[in-house]
Parts: structure tokens; sequence; C-alpha cells
């Protein structure tokens, strides 16, 4: 039982970054990315061909990271006109698109086989103790990223990219550069989502097309709605009540008597569903609602007032 | 609104996690304790067409080696996992099955990405992983022999399929398929069966999913093929047929087992998969394990996957009863099951109330079912698989022989 609940609590964690990388996108800078899974393949594709080149673990992590930052301030550079739904849907084809090329070029990814016997750090050193190394090397990532992030959305930069949510024309109006923030927070967003992807690859040892399907994008989704989309701590939570669903829906079928195995399965699908249409009618805010920020709040006043040079208009 | 607040929902959460950490317990206070095997299958998803009659023949495997005293005195309880026909979902499903349930085999795994996905975990808690996949480089894994797979792998199956398809008289081939590991392995197999043979043969792999297949179609009859192999599943290959037909293709059409099959024929008008061949690995054609099983099913034929899921669960059961050991491992099965399936001086067995009883005896056994002969080679790839060439015929799947 209890290198089962490691294991899950290491996806936890997983499920926790990109949780995290959804608020600084979504929740702080208002730029829905249904495209996550790509990243998150870019960022396990990454690190394990780069293992596999014989490049350390850790460095194959940054890699991942800054290749999925790179791939998502470009991103973000291609689509600047687009805005709300119009660019969910691209981010949606993107991260399909990610999945194609990793399913098609099969000289480098391998294709549909998928990469095995991808390298696990000190694994054979560590031996037993090794899920419990990577559970806290994962939750220690979470914390760290959690506590970076946290500082760096109270700081000014956080507050601009929360006028940008709230109401692009403003903040241009105001003096702020709109794409450049926007910019950097999908880029911080899609490198958390790559680290994530990285450290997903070295924890299971494979990866195929397969794993970067939408289904994980819908369950980060409902974790950070269930959280609260704004809210650093609504990822964390957010992400252990969607595990817990998950994963407590596969035990509490058992108690189910009468049904096949199919209805069983259904039924446990439907739970997710249902789970987001109640979180969205009972508490669309999530557990963690919006914070509300007050101009004449002692942060605001400490912060100095950023650079007042306009934005071109368009 | 308002009823619903903050700490409702933490307690309701912690409660909800809580449960699930002592439920498994309170399962295992229950009377005998019954020797456990998982089943990782997909119940929902893109593949799961078959998941029904899986979890189906895994039950009827249950009873069927409850109702003969279980093994040793102890029942067999499956538990079935739903692959969500995703790598990462089987993870997790298989995890929970080897360090909560302890589960002594995995059986069922289908499709390749599935199985390659949670072969580490079987063989690195050393539980026994039977599967029906056919991707070739499943058992190219250090397995340390604890992979045993019931299907032929892609090699044979393209063989096979070629083959036949020179017999019926094809010179100019067409293969069209989504991308999985095995298209390209099976473009580049059954074009050389064909050029071998003075003919030609090409291929072309398609996006999965997709609600119109016109354009592939088009470019494949461009080439003038006098046959087109089907490489896909149930759902693209309704598809390709459709747009087969609407083309006025009038050539031959062969599919595999996992394309082409009742599913299939049930699911499209008659004169879109007339005529349409498949090659379905099976047991033998009086094959008594195989009319049992269907039976017991109440159904007039079956798909192999099923058989298979049936054998992966019956193997694991007379493994461990030859093994005889007192504590039930995957270590013991890996090492009897050779033992129970190939034993050339061992009686033809294909019931499993018998085989259990002779075994009790201890008396050697060579154990038919279902899906085949069950031999493996040292690598954990079956052989001597016979194939069923069957073709549809108004809606339903005829019996042309078994080679």
């Amino acid at each position: 039982m209890t290198s089962y609940l490691l294991f899950i609590g290491t996806i936890t964690a997983i499920y926790a970054l990109l949780s995290l990388g959804l608020v600084v996108s979504w929740g702080q800078a208002g730029m829905v990315n249904l495209g996550l899974v790509g990243f998150f393949g870019l960022g396990a594709y990454c690190s394990a061909l780069l293992t596999k080149l014989g490049a350390p673990i850790g460095l194959g992590w940054v890699a991942g990271a800054a290749l999925s930052a790179v791939i998502g301030v470009g991103f973000c550079l291609l689509t600047r006109t687009l805005r709300g739904d119009y660019l969910a849907i691209v981010t949606l084809g993107f991260g399909e698109g990610l999945r194609l090329v990793e399913l098609n070029e099969r000289w480098l990814t391998g294709g549909s086989d998928g990469i095995s016997g991808i390298r696990a750090p000190f694994k054979d050193a560590l031996g037993e103790l090794y899920p419990w190394f990577y559970f806290a090397l994962a939750w220690t990532l979470v914390a760290l990223v959690a506590w970076m992030l946290a500082r760096v959305l109270g700081s000014p930069f956080g507050r601009a990219l929360r006028a940008v949510r709230d109401d692009e024309k403003v903040a241009a109006v105001a003096g702020k550069n709109v794409l450049r923030l926007k910019c950097q927070a999908f880029g911080i967003g899609a490198a958390l989502f790559g680290l994530a992807g990285g450290l997903y690859a070295h924890f299971t040892s494979y990866i195929s097309p397969d794993n970067f399907v939408v289904q994980l994008t819908i369950y980060i989704f409902l974790a950070v709605t269930a959280g609260g989309y704004s809210r650093l701590i609504g990822a964390v939570f957010g992400s252990l009540a969607v595990m817990t669903i998950l994963e407590s829906s596969r035990f509490a079928a058992e108690f189910i008597p009468g049904l096949s195995a199919v209805q069983i399965a259904s039924l446990r699908e439907f739970a997710i569903a249902v789970a987001l249409i109640v979180i969205m009618q009972l508490r669309p805010q999530g557990v963690f609602g919006l914070r509300n920020e007050r101009a004449g709040s002692a942060r605001a006043d400490a912060a100095a007032p950023a650079a007042a040079i306009p934005a071109p208009s368009k | 609104m308002s009823k619903f607040d903050r700490r409702d929902f933490l307690v309701g959460a912690a409660g909800v996690g809580s449960l699930a950490t002592f439920w498994p317990r309170a399962l295992l206070a229950q009377g005998a304790q019954p020797i456990k095997i998982g089943i990782v299958i997909p119940l929902t998803g893109a593949t799961s067409q078959f998941g029904a009659t899986m979890s189906a023949a895994a039950k009827i495997a249950v009873s069927d080696i409850n109702a003969a005293g279980g093994v040793a005195g102890r029942p067999i309880e499956v538990l079935i996992e739903d692959d969500q026909s995703n790598p990462e979902a089987a993870v997790r499903a298989a995890r929970k099955l080897i360090d909560v349930d302890k589960v002594v085999s995995i059986g069922g795994s289908y499709a390749s990405a599935v199985t390659s996905a949670i072969a580490p975990l079987c063989y690195e808690s050393k539980t026994a992983l039977f599967t029906s996949s056919g991707a070739d480089s499943i058992t190219k894994t250090p397995h340390n022999g604890y992979i045993f797979r019931t299907s032929p792998t892609v090699t044979l199956q393209g063989t096979r399929v070629g083959q036949y398809a020179l017999e019926l008289g094809a010179r100019k081939m067409f293969f069209l398929g989504p991308q999985t590991p095995f298209a390209q392995s099976y473009i580049d197999i059954i074009s050389k069966l064909f050029k071998d043979a003075g003919g030609a043969g090409q291929g072309l792999i398609y996006e999965d999913k997709r609600a119109s297949y016109r354009t592939e179609v088009d470019q494949a009859l461009r080439t003038n093929p006098d046959i087109i192999v089907l490489g896909g599943y149930v759902p693209d290959t309704s598809v390709v047929l459709k747009d087969l037909y609407r083309a006025g293709f009038g050539g031959k059409k062969i599919g595999f087992s996992f394309g082409v099959n009742q599913v299939l024929a049930e699911g499209v008008p008659h004169e879109v998969s007339d005529g349409t061949a498949s090659l379905v690995p099976s047991a033998s054609e009086d094959s008594t394990a195989y009319k049992t099983l269907i039976g017991k099913m109440g159904r007039p034929a079956l798909d192999s996957y099923s058989c298979q899921v049936y054998d992966h669960v019956v193997l694991t059961a007379l493994a461990l009863a030859q093994a005889a050991v007192a504590s039930p491992s995957g270590t013991a099965v890996r090492d009897a099951v050779r033992a129970i399936s190939q034993d050339p001086k061992g009686e033809k067995v294909s019931d499993v109330a018998r085989g259990l009883k002779l075994i009790a005896d201890k008396k050697p056994i060579n154990y038919d079912g279902p899906s085949g002969p069950l031999e493996f080679a040292a690598n954990g790839d079956v052989e001597g698989v016979f194939f069923r060439y069957e073709q549809v015929q108004k809606g339903k799947m005829a019996l042309l022989k078994v080679a």
C-alpha cells in the first residue's frame, strides 16, 4: 500500500506542477492553454532523448523546461492577435500537433513504440528508498516552484499580469507592455509543463505519444477549476482533489454490486464530468476564490510604479 | 450556493481519501484468502471494442477455476482495471494492482503502448505479465522471463496476411493503416512478400480517429491495387471501408483480427463490408476449449483477444497449482507456466477443471486453451499459433479455413 500511495503521491506532484503552470498562464494572465499536454510531452521527450545521449538527468529537466519555454514564447508571439476562445482553440490544435510530430518522426521519437528504459536518478544506489526519494524530490520541486511563483506574482510584475488578464486595453493604456507580459506568463507556464514532463518521463521510464492526449489536459483544468483558477494553493489543492477522485473511485467501484466492469469504468469517467459540473454549479470560483487586491495595500505602496512608456497602439 | 463552503469540501475530500486507504484492508479481513490476479484491459476509450467480452471471459475463467475447487484449496479472484486506452492511466492501474492488491500476475493488456508502459512495473516487481499485444519490441525488454505473449507477433501476423493475399491471386498490394507500433513493419513485410512473388506493394500511414479517409483512399486507388490491406482498428477501418465503397473499389480487401471482426461486420452496411477477409489467431478449428467458452458466454463467436484473457487467468491458476508453493508469487507463475502449457509428455487438456485435477494427481499436463496451443519460446513469444481465415458475408464472419 505504501509504495502505491508514494507512486500516486508522486504523480499528484506532477499534476500539481502542471496546475501551477496553468495558474500562471490562465489564472494570472488570462490565456487559456488547452495545449498544455503538448508542452508536457515536449519536456518529457526532450529530457528522455538528451539523457539517452548521456546528458545528466538534471540537465535533461532544465533543457526540457527551457525548450518548452522557448516554444511557448514563440507560440505566444505567433498568436498575439488571438484572445479568449480563439486562443484556446489554437492551443488545443498546437498540443495535438506536437503529439503528431512525436508520433510520426520515428527517427527521433521512435513513433508510437515510444521510448522505453528512460534512466531514473539514483535508482540503483537507493534501491528500496527510491520511491521515497522521488516522492520527496517531486514535492520539494512543487514547494520551490510555488514559493518562487508566490514571490513573482506578488511583485509588480504579477499585478501587471492580472491587469492584462482583467482588461488588456486598460493595461496598455496604463503603460504596460501587454505582449511582453503575455509572452512571459505563457513562457513560465510552458516551462513548468516541460519540467513536469521531464519528471514524469524519468519516473515511469516509458513515454509514448499516447501518454500525451487531451484527457490529461482535462484533468488539469478540473484541478485548477476546483482549486480556484487564480490561486497557487488552489492548484496544489485541486491536484490532490482530482487524484483523490480518480484513484478512490477505483476502490469505491469494487463495492458497487451488480455492475459489469465496463459499466464501472464508464461510471468512473462519468464521475469526473459530474465533479466538474457540480463545482461549476456550487462554487464556480473554486475552493480558493479570487483575491481582491486593494490599491492602497501595503505591498502595492512599497512597489515602485513600473516604467510609464505606453505600448505602441495597434 | 453558500451551503457548500470550503470546510465541507475539505472534510468530504479527506473522508474520501481516508476511505480509499482503509477499504482494501477491510476486504482482506473477510474469509479465506483468495489468490489475486490483475486484469488491465481497455474498457473505455479508442481501443475498448473488446473490453466487455474480455472482462466477461476473465470472470468465466474465475468461475471455472473456483468451481473446480480453486488452486490448492484457495479461490481465485480477478481484479479488473480499466486502462482507459491510455498508458498513463494504465500505469496507475497496474501500480494499484501490484502494490495494493499484490496480484501474482497481470493479464489482458491489449494496446502495445499500454503493455510497453506497464511492462517495467511488472518485471521490476516480479509480477508475471500476460499480454495480447503484438509489437515485437515488447519481448525484447529485459524482462527476465516475466512476460508471456499469447498473441502472435506483428512479424508473424504480417507474413501470414501477406501470404494469404498472394494466395488470393493478388499482385499489387496497397496497405492502409494508422500510425501504430506495427504499421511500418506491416508495410515492409507484406511489400517484400509481394516483390519476391513478382508483384508490387506500397503503403500509406494515415492519421487515426478521422471522420473521412477519402484522400487516403484516392491516393491508394491511384496505384491501381488489386488488394487493399486494412491495418487499422475497428473505428478507422469502418470509415476506410465506407470510403472504399464510395470510391467504387472492386478489388479484394483483407484485414487483421483487431480491425475486421464481428464488431465491424455488425457496425457497417453489408454491401460495404462484404467479402472483406480477416485473419484471426486462434486455436485449431475443432478446439473444444473455444467451443466451450463461446457456449458459456452465449455467443456465436468470440474474438481472439477475449479468448486470450481467459487463458491468461487459466495459465496463472494452472502454473500456481503446478508450482505448489506456500505463498503464490509472480516468480512461481513464471517458473511453472511452461511446465503446464507445453510439456510434450503431458496429457493434452483443454478444460481447466481436468487440468487442476491431473496436477493434483501429480500427472503432467499440456494445456491448450481457447486462444491456441499456448507454447512459449524462450523470450516469451507464443509459438505454433493457428489462424482462422474468415470473411465477412452478409454482416457475419464466415469461417473459410484454419491453418
